[in-house]
């Protein structure tokens, strides 16, 4: 694979964890939707991440790159607290701009693409890198050429996302999310707003992906998906960590009654 | 399966006779549509033949030099004060939804301010201001300044006309502009930042491309409706349209006249900048309307087209 999407030289060689969560809380006004995340995610892993709805998924997955800010506990990616820099044993929170800074090397896939409908599929992959890390247009455009290309999509250049089907404005978005050179990809149910004959498209790309080592974190109902490419699986239920193991572990023998019957459900589908 | 498609198929399919009956008529529209006319024709005869009216010395002054600098003057106004109005708007709209309580609470004065009062009270103001502060100076608050400036100098009658027009459609630009703004799916907010960009980068580059969608079409009523206000500036001695015809018919007493021809160039642009409108409301219409209503010309084609079919129709009876 190319260098362009390695992880960086940080985490994968210092042997921290890429992402580290220690009892990780959310408000939502009094709803209680985060209640003591803890778990680990180290340099090159893919975990997927599954559990009923309203268990809490997104939010936590948007803690990660402070989509939400995180209330109590401690949640750190490659070393670095989430929105908060820590001097003596006092939280400052970070000003807007390091925020920025820090989310450029998040990627974040969203359910609904969410992709920037008056550019182009090139222009949308070239944005962030041209006017976010300002690297020089030329390049940027033969990387955005080459990911548009590692996707699939080499002969949608020019087309405009509403020209584009579901599937291949989600391809878009993960080489979008790829152009920044991210160290760590965020993915919120990636193809449950495609229809089911597109979803092995974009799956395609997110193997592919983590077979060259991206360290993913993926929120997914695709129970295939989850058994053939993540390294581990974790089972949110009620805003905590229920059940986590390797794919043949949780899926195979889940160790709880609620896992079982999600497995179930989610199955009968 | 319908019954047509279980013919056989070596069935020529004949077309059925058209129904042919006597159409409903409508004795009470061509009563209406009668006296209509007659109305119509009695006030324009009246109105080009009228000496009081006096439409032919309205037409004389059509083109006379000095009303049709007035006319460059009411559209140098318009475009001035619509230019300020979006700038200040759309800086407003920004403000007004920001979390800094100072910044969306000042947005929110000004808009208080001056929607609330009269635009006519704002232009007297500003043109009387001058006479009432001595000294213009640009400097550090409070502290030194430099480039003193003579207040009657600085602040001319136009200028005076451009900071009135300017400033208060400013506040009605701030509300189409917000509409704009909260009309952009929050998805894409939450992408541009997912991607590192910052609140400045997001709003120019992924936001507002998208807000001008709803904020473009609003905006060219905006400006049909300041090219008639721009008229309010000859209350304060602007040479513009309104304010020409009254010098003129202020030595010539010919008043009913030159209101006419300066009613008759507000007509002509406000005409001009409507079918731009029309134009511009269809573009943006694209995307969110499937059948776009037809032009002008397409009505037309149409038209003939339906015309020459009912004659052929009737010459083949
Ligand atoms: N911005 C918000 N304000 C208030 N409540 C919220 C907000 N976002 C999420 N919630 C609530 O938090 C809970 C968890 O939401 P979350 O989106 O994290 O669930 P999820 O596990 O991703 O579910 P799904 O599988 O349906 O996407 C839900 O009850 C939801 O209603
Ligand atoms: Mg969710």
């Amino acid at each position: 694979m190319s260098a362009d999407t390695a992880p960086l030289a940080t985490a994968a060689t210092s042997g921290r964890p890429m992402v580290e969560a220690q009892g990780v809380h959310k408000w939502f006004g009094k709803l209680e939707v985060l209640q003591g995340i803890d778990l680990e995610v180290q340099p090159r892993e893919v975990m997927c991440l599954i559990g009923p709805s309203g268990s809490g998924k997104s939010t936590f997955l948007r803690c990660i790159n402070h989509l939400e800010k995180v209330d109590a506990g401690r949640l750190s990616v490659d070393g670095a607290l989430v929105g908060y820099r820590e001097v003596g044993n006092k939280l400052h929170e970070l000003r807007d701009r390091e925020v920025a800074k820090a989310r450029q090397d998040i990627g974040m896939v969203f359910q609904r693409f969410n992709l920037f409908p008056h550019m182009t599929a090139l222009g949308n992959v070239m944005e962030a890198p041209i006017k976010v890390r300002r690297e020089p247009k030329g390049e940027v455009r033969a990387r955005a050429e080459q990911l548009l290309e590692r996707v699939g999509l080499s002969d949608k250049l020019a087309s405009y996302p509403a020209q584009l089907s579901g599937g291949q404005q989600q391809r878009v978005a993960i080489a979008r999310a790829l152009a920044m050179k991210p160290k760590l990809m965020l993915f919120d149910e990636p193809t449950s707003a495609l229809d089911p004959e597109l979803v092995g498209e974009v799956l395609e790309v997110m193997r592919d992906l983590a077979s060259d080592g991206m360290t993913m974190i993926v929120v997914t109902h695709e129970m295939g998906f989850a058994r053939r490419v993540a390294d581990r699986i974790v089972f949110m239920d009620q805003g905590v960590v229920a059940e986590a193991g390797p794919p043949s572990t949780v899926l195979e023998n889940p160790a709880t009654a609620r896992l079982r019957q999600f497995i179930q459900q989610v199955g009968e589908h | 399966m319908s019954p047509a498609d279980t013919l056989d198929p070596g069935t020529p399919r004949v077309r059925p006779e058209a129904i042919r009956a006597v159409p409903v008529r409508h004795p009470g529209r061509w009563v209406s549509a009668a006296i209509v006319l007659v109305v119509a024709a009695q006030l324009a005869h009246w109105f080009f033949t009228n000496d009081g009216i006096g439409f032919s010395t309205a037409r004389h002054y059509l083109f006379d030099h000095s009303i049709v600098m007035g006319v460059g003057v009411t559209l140098k106004l318009t475009v001035i004060a619509m230019v300020m109005g979006v700038v200040i708007g759309v800086a407003l709209a920004v403000m007004r939804l920001s979390a800094n309580p100072i910044l969306s609470g000042g947005a929110w004065l000004y808009i208080w301010f001056f929607r609330g009062t009269p635009v006519y009270v704002q232009l007297l103001f500003w043109y009387s201001l001058p006479n009432v502060v001595n000294r213009i100076s640009l400097g550090i608050p409070f502290g030194p300044s430099w480039l003193p400036q003579d207040p009657k100098e600085l602040v001319t009658a136009l200028v005076a006309a451009c900071l009135g027009l300017g400033l208060n459609e400013g506040a009605y630009m701030a509300e189409i502009a917000r509409a704009g703004i909260l009309s952009v799916d929050q998805g894409q907010d939450e992408a541009a930042c997912a991607l590192g960009m910052n609140r400045l980068q997001t709003m120019r580059r992924i936001i507002l491309p998208q807000a001008m969608k709803v904020i473009i079409p609003p905006t060219g009523n905006e400006t049909i409706s300041m090219l008639k206000t721009t008229s309010l500036a000859a209350t304060i001695t602007v040479a513009e349209t309104l304010g020409v015809a009254q010098r003129i018919y202020g030595r010539t007493l010919e008043v009913i006249p030159l209101l006419v021809t300066a009613s008759i160039w507000y007509l002509f642009l406000t005409s001009v900048l409507s079918v731009g409108q029309y134009y511009l409301e269809r573009r943006y219409a694209r995307g969110s309307l499937r059948n776009l209503p037809p032009t002008p010309r397409q009505k037309a084609i149409e038209l003939v087209r339906n015309w020459q079919a009912s004659r052929a129709r009737k010459a083949a009876l």
